[in-house]
């Protein structure tokens, strides 16, 4: 196991660890904190924290949704920090209306998906995340959030809620 | 599993709208390295065999040592680098500054950047990112409390912040806004 492998002194055996799941990993970061940057940083400090305890990592568990419950919470506090200043100014309106001509279907509405995606209550979005966009099951998302099941269900219900209503505002039925 | 296709079937628009999200990102070999090299650098993890109260009291005396060191020592100068302004992009930010997100919407731009006093106006400075929406780029930038006159660089030409509550006085020809950051 590579866990035990790291342990034992080899560290070829974290950097499989970290190519085996880092991919999921970014992937979940992203689409909570909504840009790349941001994912990185934080994906970066979960795995340096995996690897600070490691000792501890207990084997009954997946390492995937152990490394997701330190990630979860390093986006948490990510998300928390978050409470900063914010400008926004369109530069050019016409460029704007240009972007927003045709365009690939899929990629429409995954923007369209994503955009809606940011704007769910943070601890519905990481519901909604782990469920169906991570596919864990109830268990998996418990351990990884420490709420309880009832209450994920309810999170994951409220966000498709959410989700379907923003995507009908935005013209998709 | 079954639960989940009895009770979590997406349907309608979410249905083909998730799987969207499902693509995994591809890790830059700078980052995947940058983890390793952090991960190295790291303590090397080790079954706990430090007794608990022995390592809390280490840390509890470490903190008391840091903040006597912090308020005693190097108060003064402290307060003073407080006032000394540096920037840093998507970086941790210093002791007694404050994090400021500057955003702007640029869907066609090839490259965004911000200008100002807190960079010494160098367009290279500080460049933005663009988020995923594909049309906003963004950045955050650490500032001690003042005030500062700022512009964005989109495609190599100034533009002002029109969502900033003040505007520059345009001293020298550059449209600018102002931000005020912090008790100043």
């Amino acid at each position: 196991m590579l866990v035990r492998a790291v342990l034992a002194g080899d560290p070829a055996s974290f950097a499989l660890l970290v190519d085996r799941h880092a991919p999921a990993c970014l992937r979940f970061a992203s689409r909570m904190l909504g840009n790349r940057e941001d994912a990185e940083d934080v994906t970066q400090e979960a795995f340096v924290r995996a690897h600070r305890a490691l000792a501890r990592y207990d084997e009954q568990m997946r390492f995937r949704t152990w490394v997701m419950s330190i990630l979860a919470n390093r986006c948490r506090t990510a998300l928390l920090h978050r409470h900063r200043r914010t400008s926004r100014v369109v530069v050019d309106g016409a460029a704007v209306d240009e972007a927003v001509g045709p365009e690939n279907g899929d990629a429409e509405l995954r923007d369209a998906i994503e955009r809606a995606l940011a704007k769910l209550d943070p601890v519905q979005r990481e519901a909604f995340v782990l469920k169906h966009v991570e596919m864990l099951n109830y268990d998996e998302m418990s351990a990884i959030t420490g709420a309880g099941v009832s209450a994920l269900k309810m999170r994951v219900r409220r966000a498709c809620d959410r989700l379907q209503g923003l995507l009908r505002e935005d013209g998709y039925e | 599993m079954s639960e989940q296709r009895e009770n979590d079937e997406l349907t309608g628009i979410l249905a083909r709208a998730t799987p969207l999200l499902h693509d995994e990102p591809v890790p830059r070999a700078a980052w995947r390295e940058a983890v390793l090299q952090a991960a190295g650098r790291a303590e090397v993890p080790v079954a706990w065999s430090v007794r608990p109260i022995v390592a809390i009291a280490a840390c509890a005396a470490c903190l008391i040592l840091g903040a006597a060191i912090t308020y005693g020592v190097l108060h003064d100068r402290m307060e003073r680098s407080a006032r000394d302004v540096v920037a840093s992009a998507g970086g941790s930010v210093r002791p007694g500054h404050l994090p400021v997100r500057f955003a702007v919407e640029a869907p066609n731009a090839v490259h965004v950047s911000i200008v100002g006093d807190f960079n010494g106006w160098n367009p290279a400075g500080l460049p933005m990112h663009l988020l995923s929406d594909g049309r906003t780029w963004e950045v955050e930038v650490g500032l001690a409390p003042g005030r500062y006159a700022y512009a964005f660089v989109v495609d190599g030409r100034l533009a002002r912040d029109s969502a900033a509550a003040e505007s520059g006085t345009d001293d020298f020809g550059v449209p600018n806004s102002v931000v005020l950051v912090g008790g100043s």
